[in-house]
């Protein structure tokens, strides 16, 4: 197996990678750190809260032995780990093929719609229910990223732009059916009933919602590198985001795999609905935020196509992402500016000729490399 | 060294250069060059010999690692083109450079306008610009619209625009890739001029002809190293060839074939595509290719080749007229219905549309066929299957690839080239569009690739080559058809007519009315005006 997922001319690069990955993180939280001294009177505290504060904590006493503390915090850092891996394969698979498909967030809401009603509606032992809401969840996502994917072949519609008011559509559509038809009329808020015991993904540590799902991750991660790799589709999928024109010439079905990675694309978003709505939340309230779409996109562009690094960026990013809650809850910095820090790192891995080829640094080298790449770019121009 | 007399000045030497890149290649090892002040001076060599690299340092694109160059007799540093400009040197590129719509003076003066207050002094650059083209005489208006000029003439405006900055040394980069003969020969002539007047010329080249014909010496490199250098006049091309390919090259051997009356495979009768705005690309194109012959279709690039290839590649759709193989139209039905009628086609640009540079070499050389088996089973890709065809193919056409999983932009444009064509052999295709095929790659792959075409037309393939390159159109086609703003404007047989004939009728200064390249369709007559 280890020779299926590693070919072994990538290991190299792959290890540089991670090493160029390494470099530009630790320059984002140096120049976070700067700014964070600029802004705090403790920056030391702050800066170990954002670096740390998603962590447990182990404590030894004799009189209890080894506790725990903080363990719902780092549960919402695997919880929020969970959703971002799957949103975050949702974006990457349209990458493939080139489209910059950004309804992760629509497929979602619908999704996790849909497992709910039928959660709902249809009751029973588990092993029909849950069954049951995957497959309504799964066929939402893929239907609903069909759209952009048929209006992008047919008619030429951008797809940044039907993908963004798609999302706004289901997320109407999510708090109209959600107001209008599967409203608790019991609860003191506006959400549907709560789902009962068997529709209810298994949790796996106490206290937190963390689940089985958890273990659906590097699946689906696998599930997505083996569709792009392994298959004629993931195959036509990729040479279509590589080289349209070549595609084209070869007379491969360019239309078919554009429409094919959205709709796929949505199969990925609909797990990450299930995961809200049968696992986090357990009933779906009307005031469910979007936009955690969009944390996907980032993780899929830190993942850079390809689907076996989801998992890890996923973890990064939901590991800042806590991280951040921690440090404005416990030290006088405020949100914005650990959302600031994010912005670098994301900057700073996305450059991608920012930190190439640094790996065997001298404070030399870097001068040399960085006139050489001014100069790279006068002659590209010329 | 020998062959210099004492007394002669060098205008430009390389002493042991040496250029290792960042990523380790070694590009130039111990580069040794003399130019002599007023000499035209050849550096020849394949594609990835290093002379690119030899060029950039002198233009101070690149910095050698080791060794140094001098200028005149002293050592000079050029750490960028500002450098270089200064100590009077100038580069004509290989694609030129100029902004399509500002005039030939405002392209020339760019970057050193002559100045009145604020304003540019059009009058002023106007009249430099003339001195300049009347003292080196390379006639050219300077109020002419840089767009409007054909490519020779576009040269022309390259070269006073480096003579205006001073230039004194003069760096050509394959300066006749784009030219007609007749363009080439005014070229050359300039040139002398040029250094009759003083100037030295050093120019890049691979073309064996050129330089015996206009250099007064050449070096050769291959490898990164110099392998030899003399004076141009005493070696034969074959020496010179076996010098650059560092082994003997005996000339192809190519049997002519000869099908006129026979039933043509492909018919193409009457073709006209036109673009969106209405603007006609191909008019009236009749031709046959028989089974087991090639067609070679010459002319200078764009006036319609792309068009053409796109057109029968079926990437395109045809507004009238009719193409089809075996009496079976096949226009409209798509790329894959065009390849399913056994037509493939290897387009000009490998880089765009020829290949997935990102993807590896197995992943491009199934690319025609990955959805049948061996490579497709149930919608599961073979990638076992695709990597044994991939290195069959390495193995077969000599490519030069450390393995089937190397991502095929790393390899040499020669390498991936003979990819292109090893995936449309494979094929074992009935029609062959075979687009520049030897564009851009040396001198010992293009030959094995012209080999391999001409065993293709053995084994009854039917041949439409598309080139630029007259030498290959001349060496390889049965019939020549000129192509010339979107018609046919001359058809012949092969062997006879001659690569200066041909040139009249690509520049438009003659044509056949009503040409066509049809089987029985007659050849045309030349005309006894051969230059302008």
């Amino acid at each position: 197996m280890s020779s299926l997922f590693f070919d072994n001319a990538n290991a190299q690069s792959g290890r540089r990678e991670a090493l160029r990955l390494t470099i530009a993180i630790g320059a984002a939280l140096a120049i976070g750190f700067c700014i964070t001294l600029a802004v705090s009177d403790e920056p030391i505290r702050a800066y170990l809260a954002l670096l740390t504060g998603a962590l447990p904590e182990f404590e030894w006493s004799h009189a209890q032995g080894w506790q725990v503390h903080r363990i719902v915090r780092f549960g919402s850092v695997i919880e929020d780990a969970i959703t971002l891996s799957f949103l975050g394969l949702a974006i990457l698979i349209p990458f493939c093929a080139r489209q910059f498909s950004l309804g992760a967030d629509g497929q979602m809401f619908l999704s996790a719609l849909a497992a709910a009603a039928v959660s709902l509606w249809i009751g029973g032992p588990w092993y029909l229910v849950l069954p049951a809401a995957l497959l309504a969840a799964l066929t939402i996502g893929f239907l609903w990223g069909l759209i952009p994917g048929l209006l992008k072949a047919r008619f030429g519609a951008n797809e940044i732009v039907t993908t963004l008011m798609l999302n706004l559509i289901a997320v109407q559509i999510y708090r109209l059916i959600i107001t209008e038809v599967l409203r608790d009329p019991h609860a003191g808020m506006i959400a549907t009933p709560t789902l009962p015991d068997s529709a209810l993904i298994p949790i796996l540590v106490e206290r937190t919602n963390v689940s089985v799902m958890l273990f659906a991750v590097p699946f689906a991660a696998f599930a997505a590198w083996l569709f792009l790799m392994r298959t004629t589709w993931g195959y036509e999928i990729r040479v279509v985001g590589e080289a349209p024109d070549f595609a084209r010439q070869t007379g491969m079905p360019v239309a078919r795999a554009m429409i094919l990675s959205m709709a796929i694309g949505g199969l990925f978003a609909a797990l990450a609905g299930l995961h809200i709505s049968n696992a986090l939340l357990k009933r779906l309230p009307v005031d469910l935020t979007p936009g955690i779409g969009f944390d996907g996109l980032v993780v899929a562009l830190l993942a850079r196509n390809d689907p076996k690094n989801v998992p890890l960026t996923a973890c990064l990013y939901a590991y800042l992402r806590v991280g951040a809650q921690a440090m404005e809850r416990t030290a006088d910095v405020s949100r914005e500016v650990v959302l600031v820090i994010q912005a670098f790192i994301i900057l700073f891995v996305v450059a991608e000729g920012l930190f190439a080829g640094w790996y065997c640094v001298s404070p030399a080298g870097i001068w040399q490399r960085w006139r050489r790449t001014g100069k790279d770019v006068l002659e590209a121009r010329q | 060294m020998s062959g210099i007399e004492q007394n002669t000045p060098l205008a430009l030497e390389l002493r042991n250069v040496s250029k290792r890149y960042d990523n380790g290649t070694l590009a130039n090892e111990d580069v040794n060059i003399n130019v002599k002040a007023g000499e035209i001076h050849a550096i020849v060599g394949e594609n990835g010999a290093g002379k690119s690299t030899v060029m950039k340092m002198v233009y101070g694109l690149e910095q050698p690692t080791s060794g140094s160059i001098l200028l005149h007799g002293s050592p000079i540093t050029l750490n960028d083109p500002r450098a270089a400009i200064a100590a009077r040197i100038g580069l004509v590129p290989q694609h030129l450079e100029l902004i399509g719509s500002f005039t030939v003076a405002q392209n020339v003066v760019l970057g050193s306008e002559p100045r009145r207050g604020l304003w540019l002094d059009k009058r002023t650059a106007i009249e430099r610009v003339r001195e300049v083209s009347a003292r080196f005489g390379l006639e050219i208006d300077p109020e002419a619209r840089a767009a409007d000029l054909s490519v020779g003439e576009q040269q022309r405006v390259e070269i006073i625009k480096t003579l205006y900055r001073g230039a004194r040394l003069l760096l050509l980069d394959e300066p006749s890739a784009l030219l007609t003969p007749q363009e080439t020969d005014k070229l050359f002539s300039a040139l002398r001029k040029l250094v009759a007047d003083g100037v030295t010329v050093v120019l890049i080249t691979h073309k064996l002809a050129e330089v015996r014909e206009v250099s007064d010496r050449f070096t050769v490199l291959r490898g990164g190293r110099v392998t030899g250098s003399a004076p141009s006049r005493q070696v034969s091309d074959a020496e010179l060839a076996e010098m650059i390919a560092g082994r003997q090259l005996p000339p192809l051997q190519v049997q002519r074939v000869q099908k006129r009356g026979e039933a043509p495979l492909v018919m193409v009768r009457d073709l006209t595509v036109q673009r969106a705005d209405g603007r006609v690309q191909l008019r009236n194109m009749s031709f046959d290719i028989a089974a087991g012959e090639i067609l070679g279709i010459a002319g200078v690039e764009g006036n319609g080749q792309s068009v053409l290839a796109d057109v029968m590649g079926a990437t395109r759709s045809v507004d009238q007229g009719s193409i089809s193989v075996a009496g079976q139209v096949f226009n409209g039905q798509g790329a894959r219905a065009a390849r399913a009628a056994g037509l493939t086609l290897i387009p000009e640009d490998r880089l765009r549309n020829g290949a997935a540079v990102d993807m590896s070499i197995a992943e491009n050389v199934i690319a025609a066929d990955y959805f049948k088996p061996p490579f497709s089973r149930r919608g599961w890709l073979d990638m076992g299957a695709a990597r044994q065809t991939a290195r069959r193919l390495i193995e077969r056409f000599g490519v030069s690839a450390r393995s089937a999983d190397v991502a095929i932009g790393k390899l040499s444009g020669g390498n991936m080239q003979k990819l292109m064509l090893a995936r449309e052999v494979m094929a074992a295709p009935r029609v062959l569009i075979a687009c520049q095929p030897t564009r851009g790659v040396d001198i010992g792959a293009a030959q094995s690739l012209r080999k391999e075409l001409l065993a293709l037309r053995d084994a009854g393939t039917a041949v439409l080559l598309i080139s630029a390159d007259l030498d290959e159109i001349l060496e390889l086609s049965d019939r020549i058809a000129v192509l010339s703003q979107g018609e046919l404007v001359a058809h012949f047989a092969a062997d006879a007519v001659s690569a200066n004939a041909l040139g009249v009728y690509m520049t438009g200064l003659a044509r056949d009315e009503g040409a066509a390249a049809k089987l029985d369709s007659g050849f045309t007559q030349q005309t006894t005006r051969s230059h302008a």
